[in-house]
């Protein structure tokens, strides 16, 4: 910058200013005035900020027209277009400047020329910060991502004289926590479908960001719950060092650096987990957590067993996330070798009323058959497994039922002894005696909490047997085959998990009417009249107990 | 035959007579003598000689060592040869094998490298068999012939003329057959194709032929005649045997003859007879004896053309039949008995989802399409049945069928409440008139003029039986509308929003009698559409009976009732379609509203109910129905009473559908169980079974402070309970509902376990249930008798069910059996034959077989050939050389002799020179 300007620099900067807003607040006017209606009125501005945007870069001398640019760019207008229209010439001026390395700090650098470098990027950072609020508009916020990303690898590459590129980590922690506060969903989508699944470095700087934004919060509020959200989004960890290989900002190129290591990313991916739960989690996000948690969640964690605490809990909290806190324990047993004492007690105690109505149903039954598929099991406890939700079966919704029959099948398979329960002969006549005179108590104790100790060994499978009665015709069909002759290796049980009343209504509504259907031979004399007593017929169930308004 | 093998041949001279005893002089000169004798015994002599020959020559056969594979019995005498087995004579095929040989090859081989040549085509000139005189006559004659039969030269008709044509090598360029054929000559085959077509010759052939028959003949009979002692000989034997049978067949032949005659004569008498018997039947056939006896008197073509007619009529008269006996009342009344245990039997059948036989469907089907056309002759006598039974007292052995509710729609009329209750409603006909008639104004008079025609049409058409019924009865005065503002003529509604435009002016009360209107006027009898339009009109109307449903009110229930009963008998007409469009309403419930379906959706799954069987085990219709009530019963966590009301009145509807196949519902109970819970003024402390329990909205329990005196009476749920109250109810109100819904769930728990009392877990299904009426309370004098009742009835049901259980047995099946994978034996194993079962592998292996061996056998043919050339190569070669030998020696020989005479000469010669000097 030569002398004359910088002499009184920050007066002139003022009065140029000044000018500039009266001409910007004159054009405001007339462009308030007729809106879009006119192409050459919005055609204006572009203009003007085409020709800043050419001044600034022509020369020194025009530097203050930055100023101008983060007045409009900052200024609280109804047309969002022209705000956007001046931060983007911002952005390219800023990118400019920065390639032209105009912002570097060289240690030699004479004093006049240190101002210039100080100011620009204090105005650097004005610039920034009208990015970071304009996150908080609907319209504005994409394209102000889109900006700041694009400044921050400019950044990482010129704004210091070294020769490697560094991640510009305290704006990222800004705009990963602008991000977060900011209420459009949108945005977040965009952040993490452009940058976070796309580039490895920008994951592992949102795990940091977001544990540095949690570890300041002092409670948990909105912005924790969109965390959450974000962290739950961020898709499965990469299998080896190798795979990390997508990188936003120039990699470092030292072989060690932690954004080279995958067990680097771990560390902040659990710290950022940790850094969440921290806060607690609602029963939602519990939920929604359990859900994804071995697949998606434990596998980021360096020490999963971290998570044993919290797993635990849930566990043993019953209900619906009982059911799903069971995937994660059984992450932990296997991966970890987690010792989980008395497990099939536990386990057995999740079969309660409520889980065959469970819409978890399905996704607990493939664990429920891995865990029993051991056939080193003792049959008491499978034949407790199978009793209990024989009797489950009893109030359980078609879809259930069809669903538990072919495992019994394939636990009578595997374990003999508890077939049993389907085939029991009395072999003494005092026995077949008893039987005659006083009939039988199923010896099974529905309360036992301890599957070694319900007896049900000794029990028979009456419900399976009253199912094969069930008024909908392929749940009877199935519940035969544990009266037929076992000549099947194995039902895939796969086949029948997915079901519900909606399914099962389809299949029935898939089928054509091409076979003209029985009707009934009799027409009713009456369905909702009261019949006659005089010809002596009974009246139907139905006008016994409801009012059909005669009588 | 002991002895060694000259002695055999000895003795086998001898047997043959070929060696003997020496004769005496005087019999050689006898046999000398007798030439003739001794030429015929020379031939003897040689034929003897050759079978001892072939019988003392080892080689001549070839026999298998171990003696023939499989024993056969003949009545044949077994000699020596046949016991051995012959396989084969290799000396004979050889020998056929040289002949050919020399036949083909040789010829062959002669003519190589030669080109041309003569063909020696003379008739007879390589036939052995004729003297020279007999060729030359031959020969002539066939001159003569040709030049008799041919008159010129060209003459391009004459194709007898083969022969002559263009030849190429010497062979004709047309015939290709004869190709392979090595040249014959041309008398040998007698199939000459000169020859084939020579009518004349051969005309006198076969006179000749005859000729010489007859002179042979001749011959026989002097000779049977000169020795009649004689033996026959076979031949005679044969000729006798033949002779008799042919008379025997002369013989039968007669007899049948006999038998035509006779039966022609039969059926010139039939047509008479034939009169005779269908007179009866056919009045008109009396004028048939005019033509009759005119007969003569007419043209043979009229009547032939009557006959014909005649025959026609015949033909599609009906045969005489006896006229169906008039049965019985016990035998109406035992068919009647009989059909309805057929029908039982097959729904219990399908109850347990066996399959119902395809006949038997057919069967079912013409019975409904039976129904379809003459249901009313049917139900005519029905009500007669009806009539004659409705006095008979006592002990009713069988339902009738007015009990069972098995009348078909012909009972509406009957039926009179429905049209008189209708009545009973008041409401300003003149308003709906007025409108009406402005609607139908333009039209109305076209209408009723076809109308009145259709009227007419209709009685012409319908038998009296028909007529005679109430259902086609129309009414007289067709013009305009009936005292209700009904019109008796409807355009038949085609698709829903039809019905809706034709019923909106119409009360729903009266709604039925508009339908049945509708069904006469269009009864699928009237024309030929009608079928189709009904159908339309059927699947229609089971839309807007839903339509109907969602806007009841309580007054309309008698006609929804009777409109639900016209769809079930338009089903037994058009089920596909009624099915259909049920299966239509049904889908929608499940698809928009599966958890809150409204007053028109329990209408309709009632209706499903009560028209199809809904003890079958799987049914088009029943069972997505009972789906959706099932979704409803288990998914929907009830929100205010009347979810509770509805879901009540699911649950005895379930129930009903069950009430006949007594299958278990696992909603229901958990529903029912949920509601008295909910209603229950406490919560459930403990645990009280395994189903699943939803806590109430509040608001739902009974309130313990709420005085009982409110509410007076318990009184049943109506279908308002079901829908949401536009205003909020009143505390008695609520009460007052809650109080029923918790006696209508006890009932229903109460008819549930009776129906379900069989079932083999009936202590764990309702165990549950006595919990919950032990352990919640209900704050109301008017539920606790219920309740105490309830429970009593359960607990004793339970103890029932306590004694009544065993051990499961599920297993007796019959072991199974080890899978076996021994080999199959064949019984009779050809080793030679294929027992693969892969078709087209056998097919290949066979023909690889066939092509081996056919190689084989063409190498070694053509190994014999070059041993037959080299043969007769070596056998020309020695000729060849033998002849040169002999020129060589005579040479030789004459050099020699020359060389010896001039030698001679010389030394004479020398000698005289020698001498001279």
């Amino acid at each position: 910058m030569s002398g004359a300007t910088t002499k009184s620099g920050a007066a002139a900067v003022s009065k140029r200013k000044h000018q500039d807003n009266a001409d910007q607040s004159k054009k405001r006017r007339k462009s308030g005035g007729a809106e879009a209606d006119d192409a050459s009125e919005t055609i204006n501005p572009k203009a003007q900020l085409e020709k800043l945007e050419s001044e600034i870069l022509e020369s020194r001398k025009h530097f203050n027209n930055i100023v101008t640019l983060l007045e409009l760019s900052r200024k609280e207008s109804q047309d969002e277009n022209s705000d956007l229209a001046a931060t983007e010439t911002l952005c390219r001026v800023f990118l400019q400047l920065l390639a032209m390395r105009n912002l570097v700090q060289k240690k030699d650098a004479l004093e006049k020329e240190a101002t210039v470098i100080r100011w620009l990027r204090e105005r650097l950072a004005d610039y920034r910060d009208v990015l970071l609020s304009m996150f908080q508009s609907d319209n504005l916020a994409n394209s102000a991502l889109m900006q700041a990303m694009a400044l921050m690898k400019a950044e990482s590459q010129y704004l210091d004289d070294r020769p490697e590129a560094v991640f510009p980590r305290y704006f990222f922690v800004d705009i990963v926590s602008a991000i977060i506060t900011s209420p459009v969903e949108e945005l977040r989508e965009q952040f993490s479908e452009a940058f976070v699944d796309k580039y490895d470095d920008i994951r592992f700087y949102t795990f940091d960001s977001i544990a540095h934004f949690l570890r300041a919060k002092k409670q948990a509020d909105q912005s924790v719950n969109t965390a959450f959200e974000m962290l739950i989004g961020i898709q499965d960890p990469p299998s080896s060092n190798d795979e990390i290989d997508k990188f936003y900002i120039n990699p470092p190129s030292k072989k060690k650096h932690p954004l080279r290591s995958l067990s680097q990313h771990k560390k902040q991916a659990q710290e950022a987990w940790l850094a969440l739960m921290h806060f607690g989690l609602t029963r939602d996000q519990k939920k929604k957590v359990l859900a994804v948690v071995s697949n998606s969640i434990a596998p980021w964690f360096t020490q999963p067993e971290l998570l044993m605490d919290f797993l635990t809990d849930c566990y043993n909290s019953g209900g619906s996330i009982s059911l799903l806190a069971l995937s994660g324990v059984f992450y932990l047993i296997r991966e970890r070798n987690l010792d989980y004492p008395e497990f099939y007690t536990k386990l057995y105690s999740l079969l309660d009323a409520d889980l065959l109505h469970s819409k978890h149903r399905s996704r607990f039954f493939r664990l429920l058959e891995t865990f029993l598929s051991s056939s080193h099991l003792p049959a008491v406890m499978v034949a407790s497994f199978i009793k209990r939700l024989a009797r489950l079966a009893l109030n359980a919704p078609p879809s259930a039922i069809v669903m538990i029959v072919p495992w019994f099948y394939n636990l009578f398979k595997r374990h003999p002894l508890t077939t049993f329960m389907m085939h029991r002969v009395s072999r003494t006549p005092e026995e077949k005696e008893l039987y005659e005179t006083e009939g039988l108590v199923d010896p099974f104790l529905p309360n036992e909490q301890n599957p070694m100790e319900t007896h049900a060994i000794d029990s028979c499978l009456w419900e399976i047997v009253q199912l094969q009665s069930h008024y909908h015709p392929n749940v009877a069909t199935i519940a035969k085959i544990i009266g037929e002759q076992f000549t099947k290796q194995a039902y895939n049980t796969e086949d029948f998990l997915d079901h519900s009343y909606s399914s099962l209504f389809e299949a029935e509504m898939n089928k054509e009417v091409k076979k003209p259907p029985v009707v009934e031979f009799m027409i009713p004399k009456h369905i909702f009249t009261k019949a006659d007593t005089v010809t002596g017929e009974t009246d139907s169930l139905l006008v016994n107990l409801w009012d059909f308004g005669s009588s | 035959m002991a002895g060694s093998q000259l002695k055999r041949l000895k003795a086998s001279l001898k047997e043959q007579g070929i060696i003997g005893p020496q004769k005496s002089k005087k019999q050689k000169r006898q046999n000398a003598q007798d030439a003739k004798a001794s030429t015929d015994k020379r031939v003897q002599r040689h034929e003897a000689l050759a079978s001892i020959r072939e019988q003392f020559n080892p080689f001549q056969f070839k026999t298998s060592a171990r003696g023939p594979k499989f024993e056969v019995t003949t009545n044949k005498p077994v000699t020596a040869k046949e016991a051995m087995g012959i396989n084969g004579r290799p000396g004979i095929t050889k020998a056929m094998g040289e002949e050919r040989r020399r036949e083909t090859l040789l010829v062959e081989m002669q003519q190589r490298n030669k080109v041309g040549g003569l063909i020696d085509r003379r008739f007879g000139e390589n036939n052995p068999n004729m003297s020279l005189e007999d060729k030359m006559i031959e020969r002539y004659t066939r001159e003569q012939q040709r030049a008799h039969k041919k008159n010129s030269m060209f003459d391009l008709e004459d194709d007898d003329e083969s022969k002559g044509g263009l030849t190429h090598m010497g062979r004709s360029l047309f015939d290709d057959d004869d190709n392979d054929v090595p040249m014959k000559d041309d008398f040998e085959g007698e199939e000459l194709p000169s020859d084939e077509d020579d009518e004349d010759v051969r005309a006198t052939q076969r006179a000749l032929k005859r000729q010489r028959l007859e002179e042979v003949l001749d011959a026989a009979e002097e000779l049977d005649e000169e020795q009649p002692q004689r033996k026959k000989t076979k031949k005679e034997i044969y000729e006798e045997i033949i002779a008799k049978s042919k008379l025997h067949k002369l013989e039968r032949q007669e007899a049948k003859d006999e038998d035509t005659e006779l039966r022609q004569e039969l059926d010139k008498q039939l047509p008479e007879l034939q009169r005779l018997l269908f007179s009866r039947n056919l009045p008109a056939n009396k004028q048939d004896d005019k033509p009759q006896l005119l007969i003569a008197g007419k043209e043979k073509a009229a009547f032939d053309k009557d006959y014909d007619l005649e025959v026609k009529k015949l033909i599609n008269d009906t045969r005489a039949a006896p006229t169906d006996r008039l049965k019985k009342e016990e035998e109406v009344a035992e068919e009647q008995a009989n059909r309805l245990k057929e029908l039982e039997e097959k729904r219990l059948k399908r109850m347990r989802g066996e399959p119902v036989s395809d006949d038997e469907d057919e069967e079912d089907e013409k019975k409904k399409k039976k129904k379809g056309g003459d249901d009313d002759e049917d139900f005519d006598m029905e009500d007669e049945d009806v009539n004659e039974f409705g006095l008979g007292e006592g002990i009713k052995y069988r339902p009738t069928a007015t009990e069972l509710g098995f009348d078909d729609e012909d009972d509406f009329l009957i039926d009179d409440d429905l049209v008189a209750s209708g009545s009973e409603l008041e409401f300003d006909s003149d308003d709906i008139e007025d409108g009406k008639e402005s609607v139908e104004g333009e039209s109305g008079s076209d209408q009723e003029e076809e109308d009145d025609d259709d009227d007419e049409f209709t009685k012409g058409l319908l038998t009296e039986a028909e007529s005679k019924d109430s259902i086609f009865q129309m009414p007289t005065n067709t013009k305009g509308n009936d005292k209700d503002g009904i019109p008796f003529t409807f355009p038949c509604p085609q698709t829903y929003d039809e019905v809706v435009a034709v019923f909106k002016d119409i009360e729903v009360p009266k709604l039925p009698i508009a339908v049945q209107r509708i069904r006469a006027l269009y009864h699928p009898k009237l024309g030929p559409q009608n079928k189709e339009k009904l159908g339309n009109f059927a699947s229609a109307l089971v839309r807007h009976l839903q339509y109907l449903g969602d806007r009841s009110e309580q007054s309309w229930l008698p006609a929804l009732e009777a409109i639900t009963r016209h769809i079930h008998s338009l089903a037994k007409s058009f089920p596909i379609e009624v099915a259909k469009s049920y299966r239509a309403v049904i889908q929608e419930m499940e698809q928009q509203r599966p958890l809150a379906l409204t007053v028109g959706d329990l209408v309709t799954l009632t209706a499903v109910g009560t028209t199809f069987p809904t003890s079958d085990h799987f049914h088009q219709v029943v069972t997505p129905a009972m789906l959706v009530i099932a979704r409803y019963l288990g998914q929907k966590i009830p929100q205010s009473l009347p979810d509770y009301a509805t879901g009540t009145y699911l649950s005895i509807l379930a129930l009903q559908y069950q009430h006949f196949s007594k299958r278990y519902v696992p909603e229901l109970m958990n529903f029912s169980l949920n509601t008295l819970c909910a209603l229950s003024s406490t919560k459930p402390s403990s645990h009280l079974g395994f189903f699943p329990i939803h806590d109430p909205v509040p608001g739902i329990r009974l309130s313990k402070s709420s005085s009982s005196s409110e509410v007076s009476e318990i009184r049943k749920l109506t279908f308002q309970d079901c829908s949401q109250p536009s205003t909020p109810l009143t505390p008695s109100q609520s009460l007052s509902l809650k109080l029923s819904l918790l006696n209508t769930t006890l009932t229903l728990l109460k008819s549930a376990s009776e129906t379900w009392h069989k079932l083999s877990s009936f202590t764990e299904t309702f165990s549950p249930a006595l919990k919950v009426l032990q352990q919640l309370s209900f704050p109301s004098p008017l539920i606790s008798p219920k309740i105490s009742d309830l429970s009593t009835s359960l607990s004793r049901l339970l103890q029932i069910a306590k004694l009544s259980r065993r051990p499961l047995e599920l297993h007796h099946h019959r072991p199974l059996q080890i899978k076996t994978y021994i080999p199959k034996f064949e019984d009779s194993f050809d080793p030679n034959k294929h027992y693969d079962p892969d078709r087209e592998r056998a097919e290949m292996a066979k023909l690889k077989k066939e092509h081996k061996r056919e190689k084989k056998g063409a190498l070694r043919e053509l190994r014999k050939d070059n041993a037959f050339m080299a043969r007769e190569n070596l056998r020309v070669k020695k000729i060849k050389d033998e002849a040169y030998h002999v020129w060589e020696k005579r040479t030789k020989a004459m050099i020699q002799g020359e060389a010896g005479q001039q030698a001679n000469q010389y030394e004479r010669e020398r000698k005289a020179r020698k001498n001279k000097r």
